[in-house]
């Protein structure tokens, strides 16, 4: 595990049954995953632009704030641990994409509060 | 995703011409996208000398900032080769200097803070334009993947043009030294940027980017009045066409053994991950 960073101890416990909506599934999953380096989830940040689950692969297209983004293969690590540990989960694929551009407008409402509360301004 | 396989990449010790996974003879579309990684891959290491020693903390911060955006945007232009069959691990890994598509302003280290200034605005400027060109065409990577590369792009246009506009102001042996550097500049950076060869015809053909005049108007637009604070009138540079190399897509010479040695990352290799 080269690249796993911090607030794994908060992920939630697998599925134990295939969720109803495979998609939201993952959603919910990937709002756990937090930025390397801010405290809000990747999908608060707006990394997520594309969410897909199809006989059993996660299919994620995801951004990064930078093109020289440090912690690249650190939320990449993430993201695919994350999923890849509920067990219907079979295998993941990540979509590094880059249109449109990620700007500061992506973040969720939900992850301007969070930063906002930490002396954050966006 | 790649996952990280934790095998190290073992010198390969052949840097020729015939090195695995580097064609010897790339097509068109492929020196175009050589022609802009290399440049980025050579201007950042020519922003890094200048974290240290460059006149403030701040300056500093904002050379390494820079250098970081240049090889990420690197990374993305080699990965692209990708697609025209190349393995882009190869093409950054395993070149010779006398085979780096750069431009040849970058081929020795900067000799000044205003040299570095003039970097930003002429080199910098250029391969501005050049991908602002690539992502109106038609090659799908490039429209996708360049405005990310533009946006970042913004700040270091802001940086040079204030920075240009202060010694420039400022008067005396800074403005001196930065109209001398822009002048040193600016021939052979035309001439990577409007190159005269049939390989360009056959991008501006083939994947529909900017022909020449558009790109020099451009390129006039964005850097014109800037240049112009110490006296720089663009449209009286002509390109540095003597010498030219069809082949690497630029005049001659080739960058400094060292930078390519850090371009490469040779004193790492054993290190790599793929």
């Amino acid at each position: 595990m080269p690249h796993a960073s911090g607030g794994r101890d908060r992920w939630s416990e697998p599925l134990t049954e295939l969720p109803g909506d495979g998609a939201a599934a993952l959603c919910a999953a990937l709002d756990e995953v937090l930025d390397p380096e801010l405290p809000i989830s990747v999908m608060e940040l707006g990394l997520v632009y594309g969410v897909a689950f199809e006989h059993g692969t996660a299919r994620v297209d995801l951004t990064f704030t930078a093109t020289a983004c440090p912690c690249m293969d650190f939320i990449k690590q993430d993201v695919c641990d994350r999923l890849a540990q509920e067990p219907w989960v079979e295998s993941v694929e990540i979509n590094e994409v880059w249109d449109p551009p990620w700007t500061t407008a992506r973040i969720s409402e939900a992850g301007r509060r969070k930063l906002k509360r930490l002396g954050v301004g966006v | 995703m790649t996952a990280a396989r934790g095998n190290s990449r073992p010198a390969t010790g052949d840097r020729s011409a015939d090195a695995p996974g580097v064609p010897p003879a790339p097509g068109p579309l492929a020196r175009h996208i050589l022609s802009l990684a290399d440049t980025k891959r050579l201007l950042g290491i020519r922003y890094s000398d200048w974290l240290l020693g460059s006149p403030s903390i701040e300056t500093g911060i904002a050379a390494s900032s820079m250098a970081q955006d240049e090889w990420g945007h690197a990374r993305l232009l080699y990965s692209m080769l990708k697609r025209l069959g190349f393995d882009p691990v190869a093409v950054e890994q395993d070149r010779p200097a006398e085979r780096y598509y750069s431009a040849p302003a970058l081929d020795d280290p900067f000799p000044d803070w205003a040299a570095f200034v003039a970097a930003t605005v002429v080199v910098d400027g250029a391969l501005a334009v050049a991908l602002e060109s690539f992502s109106h065409g038609n090659f799908a990577l490039a429209r996708s993947r360049v405005p990310k590369m533009l946006a970042e792009e913004e700040y270091h246009r802001q940086f040079g043009a204030a920075w240009f506009a202060r010694l420039a102001g400022a008067g005396g042996e800074g403005a001196a030294h930065l109209e001398a550097a822009a002048r040193a500049m600016l021939p052979t950076t035309l001439a990577w940027l409007l190159p005269d060869d049939p390989a360009y015809e056959a991008v501006v053909a083939e994947c529909d980017i900017w022909e020449a005049g558009r790109v020099r108007a451009r390129f006039r637009e964005r850097v014109g009045a800037v240049l112009a604070g110490v006296g720089v009138r663009l449209e009286e540079i002509s390109p540095a066409r003597a010498g030219w190399d069809p082949e690497r897509r630029r005049g001659p010479g080739a960058p400094g053994e060292e930078a390519v040695e850090r371009a490469r990352g040779d004193r790492n290799r054993a290190l790599f991950v793929e």
